[in-house]
């Protein structure tokens, strides 16, 4: 039961050859997660958050910190379903958006950059790093699916906005162009053309969800943290449900 | 073994040979899939021009031209409420720089009205090099695109040239091409590092038999030792207490920052330039004859000017048939949707100031087949619609959106 001080890893039920092997196979689970969660979860991203995600002049107030956690919430409970449940590892969410950065920035860089010509700046993905790392974080400290739902799922929804606005706000300067005023996002999507993406179906600033006071993101932000609380449970048991250990007779 | 080898080898050369011919950029853009009625009888652009064929990285190529919104709009195409005039190119190789209509600058969407009449300017400079086959077009909302005439634009030069400044409101000049990018990419990085070594700490222990085993043997106290407990609690406090002073920081850096803008453009039409009741025109009847590929209209022209008039050309959907009996000077630019005698009229004498004559006009030319226009009997709505020119020995022209319904002849 000797552990070493700062590393403070437990005495292990595995020795010698046997180490090794249980070894080799984490190596083994770990590659082909981190392929899987690249394509599944960035495809899941790409079909569902979308444009919001791929265009400067998209990353509006309202629906894109409204839609974007919401979306990006349900692989990483489905993850910690399975990894906390069965491991006690709380790096479901960290890893998933490790992994759904890194095919994002592949796609940006070479499918929009190099085969499609756009600024690579134009389409600067977001993060949710931040976020993900809170939901671990809240996960491993209160084991607990009820807990983590409800302040991990807030968590997650209201850490986006001002984490991506560092990255973004430069791109809300207010510019004079064709006698209207536009932020610079907005004449990116003028100058570099985009045949089949006019201007008309960005969905940006719709619908009845109005802004308070001028101020329409605090109001996106906590509606989309009091559904990213329904959501993560939601996926949990989607994960659980596919990481069944039914079959599993004996270890 | 040989065989094998050589089959690899022919393969390879096969899949190498096929590459080889693949076209760099593309040069057509859907526009023949569209229902014929949706493009004759919507958007009917006359007079497109581009100011140059050839031009090097960071100079300009202007489009110029007319469009007329037809009258007899199709019921099963939603109105024109929202449109926006776009270039078909394969990708940013041009940045559009200014673009107006009727002379107003305009950057984002308008509504048009069914009967109008517009010009527009759009101004592209040249970004890549390449030679491109580029349309105006418009995007109508619910409804796709409409395109106009194409033409090629070969762009000379180095793309590393390329630059595009825009000033702020607030006096900076920025560079379009990188701006952002740096500090995009360093907000990342950092966020990466911090996200990888959480992951790091996890996975450099034993992982998924050991810890599952361990938990189920009842040991799972030990797979959560005080240090990771107290690293989730610094998580817990220091990133959001980062994130909120990262965002302070950004909104004290730029603190006239604007959301994004969604307004729409209002620009009204043109004083009438079709359909200006100085020469009247109706179409009372219009067949197609499949196997001589010819709209043939049965057209009462009324001209109520102080001129003769003679009609000169027909154009729909980007095709344009011109009639040789006007001697009309050739403003085609090499365009191959031009029939250059391609329209025929029965009674060649100019229709005199107060007279009023049937005509017959035939548009004839393999054109209709090529481009896909001679399904148009085929469609639900089986309309067709155009422009007619007609002119005076002075050379004015006055034009009418014209349309009826269509019989085909299968004879």
């Amino acid at each position: 039961m000797a552990t070493t001080p700062f590393f403070d890893i437990p005495a292990q039920p595995y020795t010698g050859e046997k180490a090794r092997l249980s070894r080799a196979y984490d190596y083994l689970i770990l590659v082909l997660a981190l392929f899987l969660f690249i394509g599944a979860f960035h495809l899941h991203m790409a079909l569902t958050v979308g444009d919001w995600d791929f265009w400067l002049d998209w990353k509006d107030r309202q629906w894109w910190p409204l839609l974007t956690p919401l979306m990006a919430i349900t692989f990483p409970a489905a993850v910690q379903a399975v990894l906390w449940t069965h491991f006690r590892l709380p790096l479901g969410a960290t890893l998933c958006m490790a992994c759904l950065l890194i095919g994002t920035w592949i796609t940006r860089v070479f499918a929009y950059h190099y085969w499609n010509y756009f600024p690579i700046n134009m389409v600067l993905p977001a993060t949710l790093m931040p976020s993900a790392l809170v939901l671990d974080a809240i996960l491993m400290l209160s084991n607990s699916l009820t807990v983590t739902s409800i302040f991990g799922g807030m968590s997650f929804a209201l850490l986006f906005y001002p984490s991506n606005w560092p990255i973004f706000a430069m791109f809300h300067m207010p510019v004079e162009y064709g006698n209207a005023q536009l932020t610079l996002a907005d004449v990116f999507g003028f100058q570099y053309i985009r045949a089949g993406s006019p201007e008309y179906l960005r969905i940006i600033e719709r619908g009845t969800l109005r802004t308070y006071g001028q101020y329409a993101t605090p109001l996106s932000a906590f509606c989309s943290a009091l559904l990213c609380t329904l959501m993560y449970p939601l996926w949990w048991h989607l994960g659980k449900w596919f990481a069944t250990i039914r079959y599993v007779k004996a270890i | 073994m040989l065989k094998r080898i050589k089959n690899l080898v022919g393969t390879v050369c096969l899949a190498l040979s096929c590459l080889a011919v693949v076209p760099n950029s593309a040069f057509a853009h859907g526009e023949k899939a569209l229902e014929p009625f949706i493009r004759m009888r919507t958007i009917q652009w006359y007079d497109v021009q581009f100011s140059q064929d050839k031009l090097a990285v960071n100079s300009e190529v202007a489009i110029t031209g007319k469009f007329h919104v037809a009258e007899d709009w199709p019921s099963s195409v939603p109105k024109p409420d929202m449109a926006y005039l776009n270039v078909s190119t394969p990708g940013p190789v041009f940045i559009r720089t200014e673009r107006y209509l009727n002379g107003q600058p305009w950057v984002s969407s308008a509504a048009l009205k069914p009967g109008g009449d517009y010009d527009f300017k759009i101004v592209l400079k040249g970004r890549l090099p390449g030679r491109y086959h580029i349309h105006p077009f418009f995007n109508l909302h619910d409804a796709g695109a409409v395109m106009g005439p194409g033409h090629w634009v070969e762009v000379t030069g180095d793309a590393a040239a390329f630059s595009n400044t825009v000033k702020t409101l607030g006096g900076a000049t920025i560079d379009m091409e990188s701006v952002g990018f740096a500090n995009g990419v360093s907000w990342h990085g950092l966020w990466i590092v911090l996200g990888t070594a959480w992951l790091l700490w996890w996975v450099r222990r034993p992982l998924f038999l050991p810890r599952y085993k361990m938990l189920q043997s009842g040991r799972e106290q030990e797979l959560i030792t005080p240090l990771d407990k107290t690293i989730a609690k610094g998580i817990l406090v220091v990133v959001p207490l980062f994130v909120f002073g990262a965002y302070a920081l950004a909104e004290s850096q730029y603190p006239n920052n604007i959301p994004l803008q969604t307004a729409l453009d209002q620009i009204d039409p043109l004083p009438p330039v079709v359909n200006t009741s100085l020469v009247q025109i109706k179409v009372t009847r219009t067949e197609y004859h499949i196997a001589g590929r010819s709209m043939n209209m049965v057209a009462q022209i009324h001209n109520l000017s102080d001129q003769p008039v003679q009609i000169g050309e027909f154009t729909t959907a980007n095709l344009r048939f011109i009639n040789p009996a006007a001697g009309l000077p050739a403003k085609d630019q090499g365009d191959t949707m031009v029939a250059a005698k391609g329209l025929t009229v029965d009674d060649a004498q100019p229709i005199q100031p107060g007279e009023t004559r049937t005509v017959r006009i035939a548009a004839a030319d393999a054109l209709w087949e090529t481009e896909k226009l001679e399904g148009l009997f085929r469609d639900a709505d089986s309309r067709m619609g155009g422009l007619l020119f007609l002119y005076d020995a002075g050379g004015k022209r006055y034009i009418a959106s014209v349309s009826t319904a269509v019989i085909p002849k299968f004879d």
